[in-house]
């Protein structure tokens, strides 16, 4: 018994000051983030790495909108992400409804293409999307940034997984009751998948809200970017002012993280339900 | 028009938008991707001809792809492993009697969901030779200074690193759910035969963690094979094109020298290697479920 004891002192020795090396490993560049988002011009070109500021210079978190239209892009990342967030509310689960609970011929089949688009590569259809989006005229739009986003293979997936449990002798019984597929699925599953669809709707937004390289590649103009590539481009113009990108990076970092923290637990289980299958 | 007929019909009604749109926007454009790799001049945009599989040749001869191929491949490989060691070892920890898991679980899944954006501007400002906090660190501590994402030779090891950091909540939490998956009774037999504890591991959870261990594999490799604003954001594929992976190739290809037929060949080879690393996945985990 000694000896065991012992044991799980000395790997408690071990185990924890591992665990802590990885846990502010993983938080190091937000608290850094933080830091340098409070620090002052003098600060930044004082050439000394300063890692908390002696006085928090908040003022840079009203100067930051002064630099850069910081309102227009955040406004511009609300449109978008929020539009797209709406379009996979509206439609993903509907469709996953149909794979899940009603039976037509080619069904394997079409759940087959669906998943394969997953395999797709967004940079393999890049180059197409990309013409064709200038072809119909939408570059630099709303609609252009919107639209190659507006269902998604995850989504319906998800959703798909969320209401096969759903007994299906309660849709057979509202069939038999005479009951539509499309009043079925508003009466008796949407309200079973209140959580899930909130699920779907916080990484839908936080995923568009985060995108890069599809805004870069559309916009061109400076009052059509949305926070990602604004704040991108605006840490090249004014390089040297770390502080300052910092306080652009929070304002992309924040709402996500909130988010985050607000429904950790669907998050996890989301990602799990994705990745097990 | 019978009931079944009808029942059809409705469901296919329903599916009329997402027919639509998958079609339009990932079954079309595919296909004229795959039009464009045979062809030269200005396929898509323009006038064009058919030659053939000669861009697809022409990658054995481009130096930059060449290069941009090894370093992918150092990458992604470079990833994979990292990540997979690290993150069993952290979960064997974090399934053992621990405190606070869930937390520390939460805050190493946090880098996962964190925009490129923000992870690489940090990063940026970490890992500056000057300015850089990671720099000072080490020379408080009497360690000479290292040009992380400067030089040549260090810059593709540096983005395997923050990839890894990004990655490794994911791969973590994946594990965790399939090791708590292990029926006990497993561990009950073997303790009972004398089993010690890291045999228990070595012996039991390490072989019955294969599958997930593929899975997580391939799912990596395949997002670092296409990885692209990584590097465009930490590097912009240098210094000198070492961090210049195969999709910022193909991107710039298209989009700078507006090469289109030929970055179509370069897409669309690399859209079959993703392909056949999918395909042979399921074989062999098809392969293992039927074991188990």
């Amino acid at each position: 018994m000694a000896h065991k004891d012992t044991h799980t002192t000395a790997s408690k020795l071990v185990i924890y000051p591992l665990l802590a090396i990885f846990v502010i490993l993983a938080v190091l560049p937000f608290l850094y983030m933080i830091s340098l988002s409070l620090q002052s011009d003098a600060d930044m070109f004082s050439g000394r790495v300063i890692v908390i500021p002696e006085v928090l210079q908040f003022s840079n978190y009203v100067t930051i909108w002064e630099k850069a239209p910081f309102a227009r892009f955040m406004l511009n990342s609300a449109i978008i992400a929020g539009t797209i967030t709406v379009l996979h509310v509206l439609f993903d689960p509907l469709i996953g409804y149909v794979f899940a609970k009603m039976d037509f011929p080619g069904r394997r089949f079409m759940f087959v293409a669906l998943l394969a688009t997953l395999m797709i590569p967004f940079f393999i259809r890049l180059i197409p999307l990309y013409v064709m989006t200038a072809e119909m005229g939408l570059l630099n739009t709303y609609p252009g940034l919107i639209l190659p986003f507006a269902m998604s293979a995850f989504g319906i997936f998800l959703m798909r997984q969320f209401i096969l449990p759903i007994p299906d002798d309660l849709v057979a019984a509202a069939r038999l009751d005479g009951a539509g597929e499309f009043r079925i699925f508003i009466d008796i599953i949407l309200p079973q998948l209140k959580p899930a669809i909130a699920t779907l709707a916080l990484l839908t937004f936080v995923f568009q809200f985060n995108e890069f390289i599809w805004p870069l590649v559309v916009v061109s103009t400076e009052k059509m970017r949305p926070i990602t590539t604004g704040l991108t481009l605006f840490n090249q113009e004014f390089f040297t002012q770390w502080n300052l990108t910092a306080v652009g990076g929070m304002l992309l970092f924040l709402p996500c993280f909130i988010l985050f923290v607000a429904m950790q637990r669907y998050f996890v289980q989301s990602v799990m339900l994705s990745g097990m299958k | 028009m019978t009931y079944k007929t009808k029942r059809t019909l409705i469901a296919y009604a329903f599916l009329s938008p997402a027919i639509i749109y998958f079609i339009v926007y990932f079954f079309w454009p595919i296909a004229v991707e795959f039009w464009a790799s045979f062809r030269d001049g200005q396929p898509l945009i323009g006038e064009s001809t058919f030659i053939g599989f000669r861009n697809y040749a022409r990658i054995l001869s481009d130096q930059l792809a060449i290069k941009a191929i090894k370093a992918t491949l150092i990458y992604a490989i470079g990833s994979v492993v990292f990540t997979l060691v690290i993150a069993l070892g952290l979960s064997a920890l974090l399934v053992g009697p621990v405190r606070a898991k869930n937390t520390i679980r939460a805050i190493l899944f946090f880098p996962y969901i964190i925009s490129f954006v923000i992870s690489a501007l940090m990063w940026r400002a970490i890992l500056d030779p000057y300015t850089g906090l990671l720099n000072a660190a080490l020379v408080s501590l009497g360690l000479p200074q290292q040009f992380w994402l400067v030089n040549p030779d260090t810059a593709i090891w540096t983005l395997v690193g923050v990839s890894v950091w990004k990655d490794i909540g994911y791969a973590v939490l994946i594990y965790i759910a399939a090791i708590q998956g292990i029926p006990a009774h497993l561990y009950e037999a073997a303790r009972m035969d004398g089993a010690r504890r890291h045999h228990l591991f070595r012996d039991i959870t390490l072989p019955l963690l294969m599958p997930t261990t593929l899975f997580l594999a391939v799912v990596i490799m395949i997002g670092s094979l296409q990885e692209m604003a990584l590097p465009y954001l930490l590097t912009q594929g240098g210094p000198a094109n070492a961090t210049r992976l195969y999709s910022l190739h193909v991107f710039e290809t298209a989009f700078q020298g507006l090469d289109i037929g030929y970055a179509s060949a370069l897409s669309f080879a690399m859209f079959m290697l993703i392909l056949f690393i999918t395909w042979v996945q399921f074989k062999l985990l098809h392969r293992d479920i039927k074991h188990v």
